[in-house]
C-alpha cells in the first residue's frame, strides 16, 4: 500500500511512513538514497530505482521540482517489502516521492534533511546535468556524503567536466559513465606495456565515455593522447594508434548494476577526478 | 599480470578475483557432494565470470560412464542445487571443458589416463600446467590418491593444489598419518584442508564483527562475558551416511571440526592481518589451549524414535544400514575451557547433534548480568542477560538482546531482540560456502582452510575424550528424536547455575 498526500508537511509523510510499515518486516537500511530527478527524467529513475532498494535497503526519497507549481509538498510513501530467502520473515524498504513545488523546488536541502536516516551514509543521484549555479544543487551538496552523476546524459561536454571538477573539492563524486567504461579500462589496461607509447585512441561510443576514457589514458600516462571520436549509444569499438582493442567480454552491466555499483562506493575517487581534469 | 606499482592503469581498477588459467581435477565425480555441492558451486562462480577463462574440469570416478553422460548428469544436478537460474550458454561454456576418466583410484592406467586428459587440456584449453585436485572421496581412499598423484607430478610445469575434504582422519595418529603422508608429496602451501562452515558469510562476519567493530573487543572477554554457547544442531538423521556415520559419530563428523573452528574464531586473539598464517596462526593458540575439565563434562546421546516437524521418525538403531546394537554417538555436548589470559574460567558449552528439534547453528555469547539494576525486583521479572547471537545457519545474521522498557505506566523491563539479518541488508544473494572455498584454492589463497597443526590439536581434544569414552558404556537411545538432547545435556549447564538458550 502506499499513501498519497497533497500539501502535505514532512511530519505528516513520517506519520505516514510510520503507517505504512508493515509490523512483520524488519526495517533495514544501509543508507539515505536522495534522488533528483526533475520531470523529464523521472520515468527513468524509476526504471533504475525497481529492483535496486532490493540490493541496497535504503530509505529512497525521490525529489521532483515543479517550480512553475503553486507551493507546497506532494509525496507519495511506500514501503516495500521483500521476503527473507525461504524464511517468513521480510525487510523494509521506504519509498518518498516528493514533488517540491514553487518556492519549495529551491529548497531541497532543507526538506531532505529532515528525512535522512541518522547516522548513515547519504548519496545523492542527480538526474541529467545540474544547473551548476542553482541552490538546488549547492544545498543538496552540502547535506549528501556522495554525489552520483551521470557525464553522459549532459549536453555541455567536455565544458561541463571544469565545473564537475570544482564540486570535487566539496564532495565526493561518482559517474557513473566512469563506471560503464570500467571494462574498457581493464581491456587497456591488460596492453601494458605496449600502451605506454599511445598516441591517439579512437572511441565509437557515447560522448562522455569517449572523453573519460582519453582523460584516464592522458593522466595516468602523464603524455598526450589524441582522441577520435565517433558517436554511438554504447561504447562498440575502441582503437589505440589504429590497433583494434578487442572487446570486453560478457554482457555489459545494466543501469541498475551500475549505480548499485556506485552505492557501494565511499570517499573520493583520485583517478577519476584526475580523468575529469585531462578530459577537457 | 603486471601489478598496479608496475601498471599505472591497473590503480583504481576493481579487478576481479580471477585465478589463473588451471584445470581442476575432481576425484569422487559421481558422488553426492561433486553434484550436490562443486558443480552447483563451479556454475555459480561461471554466471559471475570468476573462473579463469581457460578452465578445464576432470571428473575422474569408479562409475563407468562417458564424458557425454558424466556432463548431463552434471547438467541436471545444477539445474537441481544450483541457486542461479540455468543460463545454457554459461553451462556450454563450462562444459565444453568437461572430461570424464573411468577408473579405479589404485589402477595406476586409470590415473595415467588422468595426465593425459590433463595434457590434452593444456593444450586445448590452455590451462598451463596449473592443477587443483579435488579430493571428494571417503577418507579410505586418500592415501591411495595422493601417493598416485606425488607420483606422476610433474614439478616443471605450472602449480598444483590440493583441496582434501573432511573427514582428515578418524583420530590424531591416523590424520598424523595422512599430514605425513600429503607432506611427502606436497608442500602445506599446497594443501586446502576444506571445513565448509569457515566458508559461510557469516563465519567470516564472525571476524568483521569482531575485528572491524571497536564496541565489542573490549568486552570480549572473562571480565564482560559469562558464558559462550555454540549449537550445531541438526533435524535430519543419517540420511544414507549411515556407513560413515557408525564410525565416526557426532564427535567426528561435527565437533572435531566445525564445532572447535567456531570456538576457535570466537576466542582467537586479533590476527595482525588477514592472511592465512596471521589467522591460522591465532586459531591454533586456542586450539592448543583448549580444554575439557574431566568426563563429567562431556555428555554424549543418541536418538531413539520421535517426532521431527510433525512427523513420527525412527531411533538410530532402525536406521538403514545401522547396527541394532550401535553405541555410536549422534549427540555431544562439552564444556570447554580456553586458558589463557582473555578466557579462563569463562566456560563454552558446545554441543552438536543429529534429529534434534530444528536444524540450527548458532554462537551466543551471553554477557553477565547487570551489576545493580536500579529498578524494583519485580520490574526485570521478564529480563534476561545481554546475549550477542550470530546465526550460521539458517537466516545468517545477529540479533543483540537487550532489555527495554515496556510501554505504559511503570517500570516494567523486558528482553527484546535488534536483529541484523544478513540476507535483509546485502540483498545481492549469499555465496554458497563452497563457491567461496573453490574460488579461494584457485587463488592459492588458504586463509579459510585448516592447517595441519589446527587438524592435529582438534583430535587432541577428541582423542582425550573417546579415551574417556571408551571406559564405560551409555544406555542408547538417551534422548527423543525432536528434542535437544539428553537430559544429562541439560544438567551439564544446570550444574554451573546455567541454562541452555530457549529456543
Amino acid at each position: 500500500m502506499a499513501q498519497t498526500l497533497t500539501d502535505t508537511s514532512l511530519a505528516a509523510v513520517e506519520r505516514a511512513l510510520n503507517e505504512e510499515r508493515d509490523e512483520g518486516a524488519q526495517r533495514t537500511s544501509v543508507m539515505t538514497h536522495v534522488v533528483w530527478a526533475p520531470a523529464t527524467w523521472l520515468k527513468a529513475a524509476e526504471r533504475t530505482l525497481a529492483g535496486l532498494s532490493e540490493r541496497h535497503p535504503s530509505r529512497t526519497i525521490l525529489l521532483t521540482p515543479a517550480p512553475r507549481r503553486k507551493d507546497g509538498i506532494d509525496a507519495l510513501v511506500e514501503v516495500r517489502t521483500f521476503p527473507v530467502g525461504s524464511s517468513s520473515r521480510c525487510i523494509a524498504s521506504e519509498v518518498v516521492e516528493l514533488t517540491l513545488k514553487g518556492e519549495r523546488a529551491r529548497a531541497p536541502g532543507s526538506i531532505v534533511n529532515p528525512l535522512l536516516i541518522t547516522d548513515l551514509p547519504v548519496f545523492c543521484r542527480w538526474r541529467g546535468e545540474p544547473d551548476w549555479e542553482s541552490p538546488e544543487l549547492e544545498q543538496l551538496v552540502q547535506v549528501v556524503d556522495r554525489l552520483v552523476v551521470d557525464s553522459s546524459e549532459w549536453g555541455g561536454l567536455p565544458a561541463s567536466y571544469e565545473r564537475l571538477a570544482d564540486l570535487c573539492d566539496r564532495v565526493a563524486v561518482s559517474d557513473i559513465a566512469w563506471s560503464r567504461t570500467e571494462r574498457w579500462r581493464a581491456v587497456l589496461a591488460a596492453q601494458w606495456p605496449a600502451i605506454r607509447r599511445a598516441k591517439a585512441l579512437e572511441v565509437r561510443g557515447p560522448q562522455a565515455d569517449a572523453l573519460l576514457l582519453a582523460g584516464w589514458l592522458r593522466s595516468r600516462l602523464r603524455k598526450k593522447v589524441e582522441l577520435v571520436h565517433r558517436d554511438a549509444r554504447t561504447v562498440r569499438r575502441l582503437a589505440v594508434d589504429g590497433s583494434v582493442v578487442e572487446a570486453p567480454g560478457g554482457a555489459a552491466p545494466t543501469p541498475s548494476d551500475l549505480l548499485s555499483d556506485q552505492l557501494d562506493v565511499f570517499g573520493r575517487d583520485p583517478i577519476y577526478e584526475s580523468a575529469v581534469s585531462a578530459a577537457r | 599480470m603486471s601489478t598496479a606499482a608496475e601498471n599505472p592503469l591497473l590503480e583504481g581498477l576493481k579487478l576481479r578475483r580471477t585465478p589463473e588459467p588451471c584445470a581442476l581435477v575432481i576425484f569422487g565425480a559421481s558422488g553426492d557432494l561433486t553434484s550436490r555441492k562443486l558443480f552447483p558451486a563451479l556454475y555459480s562462480l561461471a554466471v559471475r565470470r570468476l573462473l579463469p577463462e581457460r578452465f578445464g574440469v576432470i571428473g575422474v570416478a569408479r562409475t563407468e560412464q562417458t564424458t557425454r553422460q558424466w556432463a548431463a548428469a552434471m547438467k541436471a544436478a545444477v539445474k537441481e542445487h544450483g541457486r542461479d537460474d540455468f543460463d545454457e550458454s554459461v553451462w556450454s561454456n563450462l562444459a565444453d571443458g568437461l572430461r570424464y576418466v573411468a577408473t579405479d583410484f589404485a589402477d595406476d592406467e586409470g590415473q595415467d589416463a588422468v595426465v593425459r586428459e590433463l595434457y590434452e587440456l593444456d593444450e586445448e584449453r590452455g590451462t598451463e600446467g596449473n592443477r587443483v585436485y579435488y579430493l571428494a572421496v571417503p577418507p579410505a581412499a586418500f592415501e591411495t590418491i595422493v601417493n598416485e598423484l606425488g607420483e606422476r607430478r610433474d614439478s616443471t610445469r605450472g602449480w598444483t593444489r590440493l583441496i582434501v575434504e573432511k573427514p582428515f582422519g578418524h583420530d590424531r595418529a591416523s590424520a598424523n598419518g595422512l599430514n605425513a603422508v600429503l607432506s611427502e608429496h606436497f608442500g602445506e602451501h599446497e594443501v586446502f584442508r576444506i571445513d565448509h562452515y569457515l566458508g559461510k558469510e557469516t563465519v567470516q562476519n564472525m571476524l568483521a564483527l569482531r575485528f572491524a567493530n571497536g564496541i565489542f573487543e573490549p568486552i570480549w572477554n572473562r571480565q564482560f562475558i559469562d558464558h559462550v554457547q555454540i549449537t550445531v544442531a541438526e533435524s535430519i538423521g543419517v540420511e544414507g551416511r549411515a556407513g560413515f556415520y557408525e564410525s565416526a559419530g557426532a564427535i567426528r563428523d561435527i565437533f572435531q571440526n566445525h564445532l572447535l573452528q567456531l570456538v576457535a574464531l570466537t576466542a582467537m586473539e586479533p590476527p595482525i592481518d588477514f592472511t592465512a598464517d596471521s589467522v591460522r596462526n591465532e586459531k591454533v593458540k586456542v586450539l592448543r589451549s583448549l580444554h575439557t575439565p574431566g568426563p563429567k563434562s562431556v555428555v554424549r546421546g543418541q536418538y531413539g524414535p520421535g517426532l521431527v516437524e510433525g512427523e513420527e521418525v525412527p531411533g538410530y538403531r532402525e536406521e538403514e544400514s545401522v547396527d541394532g546394537e550401535s553405541m555410536t554417538d549422534t549427540f555431544v555436548a562439552a564444556k570447554l575451557y580456553v586458558d589463557n589470559w582473555r578466557w579462563a574460567d569463562t566456560p563454552f558449552y558446545v554441543r552438536a547433534g543429529k534429529r534434534l528439534a530444528r536444524r540450527e547453528t548458532t554462537i551466543a555469547i551471553q554477557f553477565q548480568r547487570a551489576p545493580h539494576p536500579p529498578f524494583a525486583e519485580i520490574a526485570g521479572d521478564g529480563l534476561r542477560p545481554n546475549v550477542l547471537l550470530i546465526h550460521v545457519q539458517p537466516d545468517e545474521g545477529v540479533s543483540l538482546a537487550i532489555g527495554a522498557k515496556v510501554p505504559g505506566q511503570g517500570m516494567s523491563i523486558r528482553t527484546v531482540h535488534m536483529d541484523f539479518v544478513y540476507g535483509g541488508t546485502f540483498r545481492t544473494g549469499l555465496p554458497e560456502a563452497y563457491e567461496r572455498l573453490i574460488l579461494d584454492a584457485m587463488l592459492g589463497d588458504a586463509t579459510l582452510f585448516t592447517r595441519a597443526d589446527e587438524v592435529d590439536e582438534q583430535w587432541a581434544l577428541v582423542d582425550t575424550i573417546v579415551a574417556a569414552w571408551n571406559r564405560d558404556r551409555p544406555v542408547f537411545p538417551n534422548y527423543e528424536a525432536g528434542t535437544w538432547g539428553p537430559r544429562s545435556a541439560d544438567e551439564l549447564v544446570q550444574r554451573d547455575g546455567r541454562s541452555w538458550r530457549r529456543h
